[in-house]
């Protein structure tokens, strides 16, 4: 029990930073949304090495603590979209055990975009924005394809370095 | 990696270029030739190529300015109004360019025709 | 062997994309927006600036279009508002009472008196009885055309005694107006469009605007330049509509105003003579100097003023009025085309 929180706390700790560091240093390229998708990282492991639910709670508690300390109501909701999307896809990819980490964390990256942009056509109600979506697929395939190496690299020795029935329920 | 993550990729990757071919070909599509855009209170009425010679009667109750287009240049040629300062104004072909008539809240404006450099003019 | 050759293809390519999409995309800065209003000052209003979309600039054309008919509505001398005090009610109460108005009408007023100094009269807001008067017959005779006639003499001659600008007596303690002759009456006309522009530029500051421009009618003002850094380009239309030349010349601002005066926009006929709106206080007839004259200036109202005060005198007067005032030029084109301009005057070359 002592084990599983400390480890979900570090998890948790670790997504707020990743999310305060791409805050602090934004990727410009001159489309909104592109990002590397950091915090993407801890959630994938925690898919991995713990199970979904815990994936998807964490995944929600980094948006909201993201989203109070320096985000506004609007990136929140930006965030909660494509976190959301992002984790059910990966979650669907895992299960079907058809793709690797890399491929699960590619799908990520990509649905993380998709959901996004959804919800800003929604809310600014402006079809052009849809002009972005080529590069937002693009640039989530990149990050996704960085993100799955860090993470299987990071799943492969975690896996080793701690019992997983300890943390697991 | 595995070998679907290379299909998966190179599926994405097909997706995207498609997208961004969609993309280019609805913007291709969407520029259009110049042409002149009615306003009645601010609000479109219609729109007529400047390259095709024309005349409109532009009616709103008991007042009206007729829109003539001819040689790819938009000009009104008669109005109801009592300062005929739309009338007077000559005619008119390049981006941003408008024929205005105050008393009747007319205006024609040119769109997507080449920029005639100017942001604003003063009289 | 072969994985690593299959990752290093696989880089090339996503990267090449990558670089690909980003020169397409890369310039998206905040997209240019124009707007237009109809309902102040009788003219139209056309303001172009920035935004990154088209949501966020409507909701700055609202906030300016609020402030510019709150200032056409304050300088209006035709009609009369709920609960609000503007020109039309100093002038009704002319030879009565002091009027209590808001700090705007009192500032226009105090820039009014300021520049009838400068201009040793040639503006006058005070000059609303002799204006209505052209104003009645100029609508009549554009009504209709044939029975068009001038204003008689004795009538103009009558009008243009009270006009008095010492009999507008301003307390600014109190922050009332009073009109001290009964017949007189006040025309922010030369003035009050240019002054609530340069209100409006400052107005579109205070709200994060910082590359505008603003047109009320073809008084043109500069905030900041165009977002790209370039200047904004304005042109001075040519009063010779026969002419194929539509422009005379462009002007580059960058915050900075150009008001033009002229003779060819408001105007009626009479025996095939054109009577233009602007009326030479000297002689209570419209001037037959210029077709227009152009003034550069910072300030808007000072620029609209000055405008109007420049055709209604000769070239060489002007032209010393306008050398002896700091950061002011001027262009004067003449009834045969011929144009002249004050020694700081800078219009683009021919491209």
């Amino acid at each position: 029990m002592a084990k599983k929180t400390a480890y979900l706390g570090m998890l948790t700790a670790l997504a707020f930073v990743f999310s305060y560091i791409e805050y602090l240093l934004p990727i410009n390229l001159g489309v909104p949304g592109v990002k590397l998708g950091l915090a993407n990282l801890v959630i994938i492991v925690a898919l991995y090495t713990i199970n979904m639910r815990w994936a998807f709670t964490l995944s929600a508690v980094r948006i909201l603590l993201a989203g109070l300390t320096f985000g506004n109501p609007a990136s929140m909701i930006y965030s909660l979209a494509g976190g959301m999307l992002s984790l059910a896809i990966m979650i669907l990819a895992k299960k079907s055990k058809l793709f690797s980490v890399t491929g699960v964390s590619i799908l990520g990256g990509v649905f993380h975009n998709i959901g996004q942009i959804g919800v800003a056509v929604l809310v600014v109600e402006t079809a052009g924005l849809l002009y972005y979506l080529p590069v937002l697929i693009l640039s989530g395939t990149i990050a996704g394809v960085l993100i799955g190496i860090l993470s299987s690299i990071l799943i492969r020795n975690l896996i080793k370095a701690i019992k997983i029935e300890d943390i697991d329920l | 990696m595995k070998r679907n993550d290379f299909i998966l990729l190179a599926a994405i990757v097909v997706i995207a270029l498609a997208a961004f071919g969609a993309v280019s070909l609805y913007s291709a599509v969407s520029t259009r030739e110049p042409e002149a855009v009615v306003y009645l209170n601010g609000e479109e009425q219609g729109r007529y190529p400047l390259s095709e010679d024309t005349a409109v009667e532009i009616r709103q109750g008991n007042s009206y300015n007729i829109l003539q287009i001819r040689d790819g240049k938009a000009d009104i040629t008669e109005a109801s109004c009592p300062d005929k300062i739309c009338v007077n104004h000559r005619a008119v072909s390049k981006q941003g360019e408008s024929l205005i008539c105050l008393p009747n809240k007319m205006a024609v404006e040119i769109e997507n025709s080449e920029e005639a450099g100017i942001d604003a003019s003063t009289r | 062997m072969k994985k690593l050759c299959q990752a290093g293809i696989l880089a090339v390519v996503v990267f090449a994309l990558a670089g690909f999409a980003c020169i397409q995309y890369g310039n998206h800065g905040p997209v240019r927006y124009e707007g237009q209003f109809y309902d102040c000052f009788d003219t139209v209003t056309t303001i172009t600036g920035y935004a990154k979309n088209q949501e966020e600039f409507s909701e700055k054309m609202d906030l300016l279009h609020k402030k510019l008919v709150y200032y056409h509505q304050l300088y209006d001398i035709y009609h009369t508002y709920d609960g609000r005090n503007n020109i039309k009610t100093v002038n009704d109460a002319a030879g009565t009472d002091s009027v209590k108005v808001d700090e705007e009408i009192l500032n226009l007023l105090k820039l009014g008196k300021e520049m009838y100094g400068r201009t040793k009269g040639k503006l006058n807001i005070a000059y609303g009885s002799v204006l209505s008067l052209w104003h009645e017959y100029r609508e009549d005779g554009l009504r209709e055309p044939q029975k068009a006639k001038l204003p008689p003499e004795e009538e103009l001659e009558r009008r243009a005694r009270h006009t008095d600008i010492e009999d507008v007596i301003l307390d600014e303690e109190w922050s009332t107006v009073r009109l001290a002759d009964a017949e007189m009456s006040l025309d922010a006309g030369g003035i009050g469009k240019g002054y609530a522009v340069q209100k409006l530029a400052m107005y579109a500051k205070e709200i994060g605007m910082d590359h505008v421009l603003i047109s009320v009618g073809g008084n043109v003002c500069a905030v900041g330049g165009k977002a790209d850094g370039r200047p904004w380009t304005v042109a001075v239309e040519n009063p010779n509509f026969d002419d194929e030349v539509p422009y005379i010349a462009t002007v580059d601002l960058v915050d900075g105003c150009l008001v033009t005066s002229g003779d060819y926009q408001r105007y009626y006929e009479v025996d095939n003579v054109r009577y233009c709106h602007i009326i030479d206080p000297d002689s209570s007839m419209p001037p037959k100097y210029f077709s227009s004259v152009s003034v550069q200036a910072a300030d808007s109202g000072i620029a609209d003023a000055l405008s109007t005060a420049l055709f209604n005198m000769d070239y060489e007067s002007g032209l010393s009025l306008v050398e002896e005032m700091e950061d002011v030029e001027a262009m004067w084109i003449g009834k045969d085309g011929e144009i002249r301009y004050s020694s700081g005057f800078r219009v683009n070359e021919e491209e």
